[in-house]
């Protein structure tokens, strides 16, 4: 009972009650002003196009609204309930994630544009892979936290094949993007729980060798070749992912520094950037808003890594610093993806923005993620 | 060190975060900052689209102003061949029964490459009013299909001055690199020939630019601006439209005429496949018709000419129609030539009118006999009466005697011939002339030294001077040469380069720039020279004797008398080449009238009467038809 001592420091901090006013506000703030920010550049994405084509011009920023109050909700029962229990019901978590995984992949789910990944609710779609990422954070960070201090070979071995299951059912989906994420958050966890720097660099080593298996030994389809190494070859392009990714850069660089105005951008309101309310959503903020705007953006974001990253290190327990970790793995690795992708520095894949991309699943699960680091941090001392 | 290691741990994983976010603000900073002047630019030439409409051509309009060349607007059907796509195997039969064509002919118009692919094409001119409508109504049906007003060069006159008002057609390759500058562009019209080619940057006026913005699909969204046409300068001829007419009418009877005529020697009717004719006035070198024939109709080169009808002009059993004879056309001049033979001879003081040849039919030079082209023996002529009658003989000798003494007159007759303009091209306004040849013994020597397998011979003879003084031999010249050279002789000696633009109008008829007339040189021709040569010329058509007294019967000389020389040239195998130029009336010479028409006959037989009805009309007569003339004499 190493707490035991520092409970008696503080006897007025202890309780419920107390918890709520640890609320870490810095955290709770910038992460809803991305998610407004987030509501407006979806509409501004979307605004003209929907209303070209005779919808309502405001469906996506109604939706969108819709998912961030929907997220919002979710946070605060994701912070209400003592992140502990979780470690406890791990297991189910993990069992509930491998079912719908399984599910999504049965006739019941959906799939658009190729992948596999969706239940369809009416108009309505849940992505569990955006669930399976918490899910995989919870458990890993429950089991390194269970062994902390003793992650030998074989208990590494392990989280691995814990991670590798989810990993090889949205693979099957496929979703590549997905799956890059599991492993930031897996390698993320592992580092801090303790896990010896030759086991890191030898998973690290797999990884890359796996990739590149993956990408030369033609076991992904060409198109996902293809658009991951666009950015590296800009002339080989069949599937017109570096026209994509030329638009992209040519929507963000026209922006300069001040931008050409909230819903002004031209690359955006002529459709020239595809996918622009979801993966390329950072370039309408590019575009419109200009560097202050982006900049705005990154540093809101930094501010939220911030915040998760001084959470993790003042949790009381280790599974609520490799909560925070594994969830600031997955938040910094998808900025840094999805912004690197477009502006060119980093292949493209289909991964969301956290609270930018339009999509109710990323988004509400985003704000649970949040929720599961202000749970952490309000009860740094209970 | 179980709690030691997460906090050093969560150290390594700050330093690489914050590495992440430096990387990714060094990048934004880069594109948005550094590099944003040329992303700016890329995504503007991302959503405008510069369309280019060509403005209406200049007019081109005769001397009072009657349009010669014209525009006018017509309702079209355009395919944009990129938007219809690959529906066309579906929407093309429906659109050919929309507009009464065959599918075949809409798919050839389409698959014709020699349309720009950055245009639709037109694909029917002339559409009624209800058709476009419908195809409108029903656009789903017809992607890619459009009605729009299509300006086009009209023809009033059909095919009248044809060669010499030219064509129009598509920029080619070659032209667009040497045009480049002048801001043509692929797909855009160009003048191919005539005047519409020499006047082009007149002609052409600046297109209208249209900015749009598009969308990523490339569809239209709205226009940024648009800088209308300005259509082209009207240009406005010498050629008087009324001339023109009776020159083409004319020359296409005594084409007719000759063809219902028998060569003796050759023992078949003549062929007389073509002709041209030119109406200049000596005052100023102006223009007043130029005809050729065989002649087409421009109007079939209007949006793209049919390939099948490109390859019938230019095929050798069509005689070449879009030639304009009176430039590219190079004929030995015959007897024509005596002109300047006796002006060589009479200026150079080598004669004067007591100097006679008795003419017996014949005359031996060196071993070699020369005889008159009709064999007739004309008796003792001195040059106004060798010219009259065309004493071969007369000339031989005095071709012989310039030979004889060369030592004092050099090539005298090429000179004269030089100076009159003969042999080199006159610098008219138009494309394509040629120059003509006026051989002496340098030149000759010269082929022989580059060539001597084409020129075996590179000696001058005395039998080369002798048939060069009656205009035959390896000389040629252009009906407009010779008629200058005659023209030349009409004004008392003012070589002009001939002229057919006459000015530069705007559309409301205001002068912008003259096309001045532009004398080359002046020759000395005095009284002792001009009046003998006058006299034998005008002999020619008035005395009885003379070579075109037949022709020229009962035509009005007190009113308005008429010089000329008629010609006959031996061409080869082929039969005569039939010349005659006149010019009246000779007490202040307005017009000059050249008629050169290809195995015709005698000059006095076929184009003598050609000449007679223009020279009738100029005189304000009642003309005509032209019959041939026949008997007469070779010359």
């Amino acid at each position: 009972m190493a707490t035991a001592s520092a409970t008696s420091v503080f006897p007025l901090r202890r309780g419920a009650t107390a918890a709520w006013r640890h609320v870490d506000l810095a955290l709770l703030f910038s992460s809803v002003a991305i998610a407004g920010m987030g509501v407006l550049m979806v509409f501004s994405a979307t605004e003209s196009k929907l209303r070209e084509q005779g919808f309502d011009p405001h469906m996506y920023l109604k939706r969108q609204s819709v998912w961030v109050v929907l997220g919002l909700a979710v946070m605060v029962v994701m912070f209400s309930v003592d992140y502990r229990v979780l470690r406890d019901i791990a297991p189910f978590i993990f069992a509930g994630a491998f079912f719908l995984l399984v599910l999504v992949l049965s006739p019941i789910g959906s799939s658009t544009r190729g992948a596999q990944a969706w239940f369809q609710f009416g108009s309505f779609q849940l992505e569990p892979s955006e669930w399976a990422k918490l899910a995989l954070i919870i458990c890993v960070s429950a089991y390194c936290a269970t062994h902390r201090g003793d992650l030998d070979g074989r208990r590494l071995l392990t989280v691995i094949g814990l991670a590798a299951v989810p990993m090889a059912l949205i693979y099957l989906q496929p979703d590549l993007g997905t799956d890059l994420v599991f492993g930031a958050i897996l390698i993320g966890v592992l580092v801090v729980a303790g896990a010896r720097p030759r086991h890191i660099a030898a998973i690290c080593l797999v990884a890359i060798v796996g990739m590149l298996a993956v990408v030369q030994l033609g076991v992904l389809k060409q198109y996902q070749v293809d658009r991951l190494t666009a950015f590296a070859n800009p002339t080989n392009d069949p599937q017109h992912s570096a026209y994509n990714l030329a638009q992209a850069k040519a929507a963000i660089g026209s922006g300069g520094l001040f931008g050409k105005g909230l819903f002004k951008g031209t690359q955006t309101n002529l459709s020239f950037v595809p996918e622009q309310q979801t993966d390329f959503i950072f370039t309408v903020v590019g575009e419109e808003l200009g560097f202050v705007g982006a900049f705005t953006l990154l540093a809101l974001f930094a501010v939220v890594v911030w915040r998760t990253w001084r959470t993790a290190t003042l949790a009381r327990d280790l599974f609520g610093t490799l909560l925070c970790v594994g969830i600031l793995a997955m938040f910094v690795f998808q900025i840094f993806e999805n912004v690197g992708m477009t502006m060119g520095i980093m292949p493209i894949t289909g991964i969301p923005l956290p609270f930018m991309s339009y999509g109710g699943s990323s988004t509400v699960a985003n704000f649970a993620a949040v929720g599961l680091v202000l749970n952490v941090h309000m009860r740094r001392f209970a | 060190m179980a709690l030691e290691s997460p906090r050093l741990r969560l150290g390594i994983v700050a330093i690489v975060v914050v590495s992440l976010f430096a990387a990714l603000l060094a990048r934004l900073w880069y594109l948005q900052v550094l590099a944003a002047p040329q992303y700016r630019v890329q995504a503007n030439t991302n959503r405008v689209r510069t369309i280019y409409t060509e403005a209406p051509r200049g007019r081109i309009l005769d001397r009072q102003g009657r349009i010669l060349v014209d525009n006018r607007v017509t309702d079209a059907v355009v395919v944009s061949r990129e938007e219809m796509g690959s529906r066309s195997a579906e929407v093309i039969p429906r659109l050919a029964q929309v507009l009464n064509m065959q599918a075949s002919d809409v798919q050839n118009r389409l698959s014709d490459k020699r349309y720009s692919p950055f245009k639709p094409i037109p694909v029917a001119t002339d559409v009624p009013k209800e058709t476009i409508i419908f195809i409108r109504e029903h656009q789903s049906d017809f992607p890619g299909v459009s009605g729009v007003q299509l300006t086009e060069r009209y023809y009033p006159y059909g095919s009248l001055g044809a060669q010499m008002l030219g064509w129009v057609g598509e920029i080619n390759g070659t032209e667009l690199a040497a045009n480049k500058k002048k801001g043509y562009k692929e797909g855009d019209s160009i003048g191919k020939s005539g005047i519409e080619k020499v006047y082009e940057d007149d002609l052409r006026g600046q297109p209208q630019i249209e900015r749009l913005e598009v969308d990523s699909k490339g569809r239209v969204l709205g226009s940024l601006g648009t800088t209308p046409a300005v259509q082209g300068h009207d240009v406005q001829l010498t050629v008087d439209l009324d001339i023109q007419k009776l020159a083409e009418e004319s020359l296409q009877q005594g084409l007719q005429a000759a063809r219902g005529s028998y060569d003796k020697s050759q023992a078949k009717h003549f062929i007389a496949p073509a002709g041209s004719v030119v109406v200049e006035d000596p005052r100023d070198g102006s223009i007043l018709a130029m005809a050729s024939n065989p002649t087409y109709d421009p109007s079939i080169f209007v949006n793209g000419i049919k390939p099948e009808l490109f390859a019938q002009l230019n095929d050798p059993g069509s005689n070449y129609p879009l030639n304009e004879r009176a430039i590219q056309g190079q004929y030995a001049p015959g007897s024509t030539f005596k002109l300047a033979t006796s002006l060589a001879a009479l200026g150079d003081g080598m004669i004067d009118t007591k100097y006679t040849v008795d003419d017996g039919g014949s005359i031996k030079i060196g071993n070699q006999k020369f005889r008159n082209a009709g064999g007739e023996a004309n008796g003792r002529v001195n040059v106004v009466r060798a010219l009259t009658v065309s004493s071969d003989v007369f000339f031989y000798t005095l071709g012989n005697q310039f030979w004889v003494q060369r030592s004092q007159y050099g090539d005298a007759i090429q000179n004269e011939a030089r100076q009159l303009g003969l042999g080199k091209k006159t610098g008219i306004a138009l494309p394509f002339e040629a120059s003509g040849r006026i051989p002496d013994p340098d030149s000759r020597k010269k082929l022989h030294d580059q060539n001597p397998k084409a020129y075996p011979n590179g000696q001058w003879y005395a039998g080369d001077n002798v048939n060069l003084a009656i205009g035959q031999g390896e000389m040629t010249v252009t009906p407009l040469q010779l008629v200058n050279a005659y023209a030349t002789f009409a004004n008392g000696g003012t070589v002009w380069t001939p002229r057919v633009g006459d000015s530069i109008k705007d559309q409301t008829g205001v002068q912008l720039r003259p096309v001045a007339p532009q004398s080359v040189r002046k020759l000395d021709i005095p009284p002792q020279v001009y009046d003998p040569i006058m006299q034998g010329l005008l002999g020619v058509t008035q005395d009885p004797r003379g070579t075109a007294a037949g022709a020229f019967a009962g035509f009005p000389f007190s009113s308005f008398p008429v010089a000329g020389k008629t010609g006959t040239a031996q061409a080869g195998n082929k039969q005569d080449t039939s010349l005659f130029v006149g010019f009246g009336p000779t007490t202040d010479p307005q017009y000059v009238v050249g008629v050169v028409m290809e195995e015709a006959g005698f000059g006095a037989s076929a184009a003598a009467p050609v000449a007679r009805r223009i020279l009738e009309s100029l005189a304000g007569k009642p003309t005509r038809p032209v019959s041939y003339a026949p008997g007469g004499s070779p010359d």
